[in-house]
């Protein structure tokens, strides 16, 4: 095995016995879930001697993703909880129990694609070592008030955690999916990197919403991948509150005709905080409509990241695609970067993005000190109004306003 | 050798060739000796020499930036180029003076109506020298300098050594390291406070030799509170290898000065065109660069401004038009480092047939700064079925007050449009023409009169046989 001498690089991941101690404790696993960590870890190790300059990781400061303060994983099983709001007669379980009691059903989706939007080495590392995650597989005709909730509590500090979710909705299925991903209390602020592979069937509608809260000395990495069948639609909407740096990538693929995405998301951003947002939306069928927006509210030394593409191949004629990036600074010393990209190979396409960064507007702050609103309280409101666009896309009131609070009291924090 | 062109070149453009003999002749391929070659024909000091070499290393260090650029570029082989080539002459003084084939050639492009007219100076750079270089008088007393390159760097080193890879490092990249290492021909102008010139100073130059590259050097220094307009326009003989053509661009605007620097590019199809352009601007300065990409195989240039003194501004006005078996990768870089700085990019490309446009963009604004501001609109209209464009832009925004705003379109001409003319009684060509004639308008508008009038008439040819 070669040697690994990137400094940068956590010491507990250059050692070929974690891998091997990990597999043999997991022994119950059949032999193609093994034969696909052991293909992912050496995917991993090769990607490690390599050190070519990544435009996937432009304006990131790449070393602070490395993981270098880990020092052991954590696999508890009590950091992940399934619940839903009803006796549904769709399959929501967690991955290992689906690995053991019905392995036909996961063998063959097991090396589902990833999002790849350059977190490479880690999308690996978590499909080798994943220790658990959700399975979701709904059945057809359901009701549309289904609501699977999941909450992904962090593990101690100074250790790590992989998932793995699938979530397959079968044609003309409609469900809610809610994910969480928090810290308890204060030990429980280790790491996560987690993949979401979710394959949308015909006509299928999923609405889902990720608020993650964690304590802001956790290393995240989230990787999603959407890919959306025939007429099916897609609602992604992803709160980012915590964490000390976020690396997410999300991928919409429309594959075949009439697919919709929809994309949003929210930084709030405090302290040193970092948010490093890549996405795609992948339009490779005809007559599909994607749109994203993301905003990001900049505190103190906060930086956002974003840097979206959409890709349209030539066979995707009317596609209608649409993304937009605002950033607010709320401080001097924040820094928002913004990457939009379009790639269009079709002419057939309406196709716009749209970044702008600024801070509040003299003249709306104004208005409100002219009505006896003190300025850091009408500094809140304008933030709060500016992410509203967002928060709105949470149609449950109770979890809207819990979100809701949460950001009053970061606000009031500061 | 490199890869022939799986289109067909156009044959029609600037399709003529005068036998020249080359009188100096640096061989084929880059090697040291190359570089002490030019230097020495030239008869250039010592510092000049380290110079070239220098940034021959850094050449032989540098990739080939194919991790975010095209791969096409890995198909220009450096070992089968002409390094320098030159008529052994110093730049003419009178027209009289032209040698009789040079002056044929000039003549199909219309320079002498051009000069008896209203240009103000022409220095028309054929291959590697200048061949002809006059300025009107009254230039002369005001005191403005507009030389070519080695005349520039031997005659006038007091001003321009200050300034020379100064704005551009050799090291910028690959191919501004190769600039340097073998550069010849280009002009040096210098304009002396106060000093505003009504008229713009223009320079044709074109390729003339197959398998040669043109490494021209410009460095424009406009004095506190002057101001000029540079006109740049080329266009090449048919060929049937590729070319390459490397320019290096510097411009600096000192307080209160304004800089407007004119090109039209035709290079004929199997051009790689990879010219690094980039101004400074000081207090209260104004640059304003105005691109024109039609021609080549490949074209990258991200004319760019350094905002340096409080109040500058800069400004990037641009169209790109690819034909089949061309890629226009063009852009704009605006770097903010001083306060109240403000900057306009205004990007526009037309893909037709399989050609492919790209808009690589670059906005910073880092954190000491107060009231930045940046405008960027990219537009990019698509032809046909297999055309491709995309849009690369980064920006980096912290501070106090900076504000930035960033948007780009992709759209087709609609059906309506062609049809409401055609009911009209134009030609589906004619109306697809008129309506990317009017997308481009309002930037076509911001050229010199006689630019834009040939401008238009270039979008008409680039037209032809692209509908039906």
């Amino acid at each position: 095995m070669q040697t690994i001498n990137k400094p940068s690089l956590s010491s507990l991941f250059d050692d070929q016995n974690l891998f091997s101690s990990f597999v043999e404790e997991r022994s119950w696993e059949p032999g193609w879930c093994a034969d696909f960590r052991m293909e992912n870890w050496n995917h991993f190790e090769s990607l490690q001697s390599s050190n070519v300059k990544d435009e996937n990781w432009r304006f990131s400061p790449k070393s602070r993703f490395s993981l270098s303060e880990v020092n052991q994983l954590n696999s508890d099983v009590d950091l992940l909880s399934l619940s839903s709001n009803t006796h549904s007669k769709s399959r929501f379980q967690d991955l290992n129990k689906m690995i053991l009691d019905f392995p036909s059903e996961i063998s063959n989706i097991i090396d589902l694609k990833g999002p790849c939007l350059g977190a490479l080495s880690n999308y690996h590392l978590t499909s080798a070592l994943f220790d658990n995650g959700f399975f979701l597989n709904t059945v057809s005709g359901n009701e549309s008030r289904e609501v699977f909730t999941v909450r992904h509590k962090l593990p101690s500090s100074g250790s790590i955690s992989f998932r793995k979710n699938v979530l397959t909705l079968c044609p003309f299925s409609e469900i809610t999916l809610i994910e969480f991903i928090e810290s308890d209390h204060d030990s429980n602020s280790g790491n996560l990197s987690s993949i979401l592979h979710a394959e949308i069937g015909e006509g299928a509608k999923l609405n889902r919403i990720l608020i993650q809260d964690a304590k802001t000395i956790a290393t995240l990495h989230q990787f999603e991948n959407f890919v959306i069948g025939k007429n099916a639609n897609v609602t992604n909407t992803t709160i980012h509150l915590g964490s000390s740096e976020c690396r997410t990538e999300i991928k919409g693929n429309l594959m075949e005709e009439g697919a919709e995405f929809e994309n949003f998301s929210l930084f709030l951003g405090c302290g040193k905080q970092l948010f490093d947002q890549r996405t795609m939306q992948f339009h490779a069928a005809p007559n599909c409509r994607s749109n994203l927006i993301s905003k990001n509210a900049l505190n103190d030394k906060s930086k956002s990241v974003f840097s979206g593409m959409i890709k349209v191949l030539p066979s995707a004629s009317n596609t209608n695609a649409y993304q937009t990036n605002r950033n607010l600074l709320l401080s001097n010393e924040a820094q928002a970067d913004s990457l939009p990209g379009l790639e269009i190979l079709a002419n057939e396409v309406k196709c716009s993005h749209g970044a702008t960064t600024s801070k509040i507007d003299e003249q709306e702050l104004f208005y409100l000190r002219s009505r006896g609103i003190p300025q850091k309280s009408a500094e809140n409101l304008i933030a709060l109004g500016f992410l509203d666009e967002i928060l709105a896309m949470v149609k449950d009131e109770e979890l809207n306003e819990s979100i809701r609070h949460k950001i009053e009291s970061r606000f009031n924090n500061l | 050798m490199i890869q022939p062109n799986e289109f067909d070149i156009d044959t029609e453009k600037g399709n003529f060739h005068f036998d020249t003999n080359y009188a100096f002749n640096a061989g084929v391929g880059l090697n040291e000796e190359v570089v002490r070659y030019i230097s020495d024909v030239k008869q250039e000091e010592k510092w000049i020499l380290d110079f070239r070499l220098k940034a021959y290393q850094t050449f032989l260090k540098k990739p080939v930036p194919t991790h975010w650029a095209t791969e096409d570029l890995n198909n220009i082989d450096f070992d089968v180029i002409r390094y320098y080539l030159a008529k052994g002459q110093q730049p003419s003084r009178s027209w009289e003076d032209v040698p009789e084939d040079i002056k044929n050639t000039f003549e199909r492009l219309g320079i002498p109506e051009q000069e008896r007219k209203f240009l103000a100076g022409v220095e028309a750079q054929f291959d590697s020298e200048a061949a002809y270089s006059r300025m009107k008088d009254d230039l002369e007393k005001e005191g403005v300098l507009f030389v070519g390159s080695t005349e520039g760097l031997s005659d006038y080193p007091e001003i321009f050594k200050k300034w020379f890879g100064k704005v551009i490092p050799t090291s910028d990249n690959k191919f501004s390291a190769l600039n340097s290492a073998v550069f010849s021909g280009g002009s040096f102008i210098y304009i002396p406070p106060g000093v505003k010139l009504t008229q713009p100073l223009q320079a044709y130059f074109r390729i003339n030799a197959e398998n040669f590259g043109q490494f021209e050097r410009t460095l424009i220094i406009a004095d506190e509170g002057a101001e000029v307009t540079y006109m740049e326009g080329c266009t090449a003989p048919k060929f049937e290898t590729s070319t390459l053509h490397s320019a290096v661009v510097e411009l600096v605007a000192l307080k209160g000065a304004k800089i407007q620097y004119v090109t039209v590019q035709n290079w004929s199809n199997n051009v790689f065109n990879l010219v690094t352009k980039r101004a400074i601007a000081e207090e209260e300065a104004e640059v304003r660069w105005i691109d024109c990409n039609i021609g080549s195989r490949l074209t990258m240039k991200y004319p760019g401004v350094i905002l340096r003194g409080r109040k500058a501004r800069g400004e990037v006005l641009s169209i790109a038009l690819a034909n089949d078996g061309q890629h226009q990768d063009t852009g704009a870089k605006m770097i903010h480092a001083a306060e109240e700085t403000s900057s306009n990019i205004i990007a526009k490309s037309i893909s037709i047939g399989k050609g492919r446009s790209s808009y690589r963009g670059l906005v910073k604004m880092p954190k000491h700064l107060k009231n930045c501001k940046n405008n960027t609109e990219c537009d990019a209209l698509l032809i046909n079925s297999d055309s491709q464009t995309d849009t690369y832009p980064a920006i980096s925004v912290q501070g106090d007050g900076n504000s930035v705003q960033h948007e780009a379109t992709v759209s087709k001409v609609s059906a309506e449009q062609i049809f409401y003319m055609k009911q009209r009684g134009l030609s589906e060509p004619e109306a697809m023409s008129l309506c990317v004639n009017g997308f481009v308008n309002d930037l076509i508008r911001e050229f010199p009169m006689e630019y834009s009038v040939e401008l238009k008439r270039l979008i008409d040819l680039e037209m032809e046989g692209s509908v039906g």
